[in-house]
């Protein structure tokens, strides 16, 4: 029986019933089938949430073992490990223990070191957008001088200055927006699409196989 | 080194300087540059503006705390003018730290004592949905379902008297979301803005923008408000100056340092080919 439930066919024709118990509710009308349907999305749903304890596990088990092994900076494995816990403990769901995300000390490491972190992490952006332009951003060709041109616009465009000073940055802009970059993102989101269609039905027919044990037989 | 290289090679260290002097200069001494409204900041504040009275709104967080910066502002002056009009609020979150932002929100806003809403009939938090579309899917199908207490006093969904006609997604009439991001506005045209024909209008972060132009031409987005810049339009129309006016001073100087950047590299390039062909 184990060697049944081993074999690569399992997985895969699950993967088939689920999708297309997704897919067929959107041509027909079956009653039955959109039960069903309904029941698998909400299925997906309590496994989504237990990929999320998953998740952590796996990352105190890979960390552990960096520390374990000492490998290359398994200091700061140590720091990764101690602020799961520190912010896991007091948000265990348990909110007649005075724990969950009403906790004050929980409440304090979210406002006063994780929100402001994670801005920090975007607004670095801003260093680095402004070196990658004045780098990368040079006229070596007629191709190259058109992108260059049309991004000094569109950043004129968005600068509140800029548009004060110059109003006809704002048509220009507008226009930029409106016309060649609604091609070009079309063009990618409809290419896009094809592509996933194409996934889909490899996967439907058992083709695609890189979501299982890596594309491995076994 | 001639001169000419020097300008294409400025040490990346006085570039992160002049950028750190740029930003943080206008934030600690605001200039007071002037700022013109846009047609993107005007549509989506009158896509609002316009909806009747008693009509049910939905909010979602579709982004994280890291970019707040950018979208915090907006959503703080979308409450704003949702909780100043006659309006049901229901609030979700496809992105887990959604709820957490919320609190800031009303810590802020204070909508019981400011805007005279009462939580349960007039707005109610229903917090985090997981699974991504997937999750959009059957919150569409069966709202009291999918999310079966609310988040901040931990009650049955169904309990509440603002939830005894939303039960589903044809029961919502407007979907605001701000985003960063996957899940985000390709998944609700998906799930809801098509299947349900449920009106949408978005907040994004400015890079975001070339890939919703598409959903917006169609017609499938009503509004977009792009950025900090038109936060800071959108505060100028609702005449509540907020934390984007505050910041787009910081974005103008910000962005004539790159366009300045960008002249001065190419500059030297072009003097130092010209002086390689002579």
């Amino acid at each position: 029986m184990a060697e049944i439930l081993r074999r690569i066919e399992v997985p895969i024709g699950i993967t088939i019933i689920c999708t297309l118990l997704q897919i067929l509710p959107y041509y027909f009308n079956i009653p039955p089938l959109l039960a069903v349907s309904d029941l698998f999305r909400r299925w997906m749903l309590l496994v989504a949430r237990w990929a999320t304890f998953v998740g952590a596990v796996t990352l105190m088990i890979v960390h552990s073992k960096n520390i374990q092994q000492q490998k290359k900076g398994w200091p700061l494995s140590i720091i990764v490990i101690g602020s799961i816990f520190l912010l896991m403990l007091p948000g265990l769901p348990l909110p007649e223990m005075g724990l969950g995300t009403k906790n004050a000390f929980f409440d304090y490491l979210f406002t006063y070191v994780y929100s402001p972190l994670g801005s920090t992490m975007y607004s670095i952006i801003a260093f680095f957008i402004t070196s990658a332009a004045y780098r990368a951003f040079r006229a070596r060709s007629v191709e190259a001088f058109l992108v260059l041109f049309a991004g000094i616009l569109m950043i004129a465009k968005n600068a509140p200055i800029m548009t004060f000073l110059w109003p006809p940055f704002v048509p220009i802009g507008n226009w930029i927006y409106d016309v060649p970059n609604m091609a070009t993102m079309r063009a990618v989101i409809i290419g896009a699409a094809f592509g996933a269609i194409a996934l889909a039905v490899r996967t439907l027919m058992g083709s695609e196989r890189g979501y299982l044990r890596g594309g491995r037989e076994e | 080194m001639s001169a000419f290289e020097k300008l294409q090679n400025i040490d990346l260290r006085w570039v992160y300087l002049l950028v750190w002097i740029a930003v943080l200069g206008p934030l600690m001494w605001p200039l007071g540059l002037p700022v013109t409204v846009g047609r993107d900041s005007s549509t989506y504040y009158n896509y609002i503006n316009d909806m009747p009275d008693g009509s049910v709104v939905m909010f979602t967080f579709d982004y994280g705390v890291s970019a707040m910066p950018e979208l915090f502002p907006m959503t703080v002056a979308t409450f704003h003018q949702l909780w100043s009009r006659d309006f049901k609020v229901v609030v979700v979150a496809s992105w887990v730290d959604g709820p957490r932002i919320m609190n800031m929100v009303m810590e802020q806003l204070k909508p019981e004592q400011n805007y005279q809403k009462v939580y349960g009939k007039d707005w109610i938090e229903l917090g985090y949905f997981p699974g991504s579309e997937v999750g959009m899917a059957a919150l569409a199908k069966d709202i009291h379902g999918t999310l079966a207490v609310d988040y901040i006093q931990n009650k049955p969904t169904s309990s509440f008297p603002i939830m005894q006609n939303i039960k589903t997604a044809q029961d919502i009439d407007l979907i605001v979301a701000h985003e960063t991001g996957t899940p985000g506005l390709p998944e609700w045209v998906r799930q809801w803005v098509t299947p349900y024909d449920i009106k949408m209008i978005v907040g994004c972060i400015g890079v975001q923008v070339p890939e919703v132009a598409p959903y917006l031409q169609a017609g499938q987005c009503k509004a977009l408000l792009p950025g900090l810049t038109a936060s800071a339009e959108y505060e100028l129309l609702l005449r509540r100056p907020g934390i984007a006016l505050s910041g787009v001073d910081a974005v103008s100087m910000s962005h004539i340092l790159v366009i300045a950047l960008v002249v001065i590299g190419n500059v030297g390039f072009m003097m130092a080919r010209g002086k390689r062909g002579s």
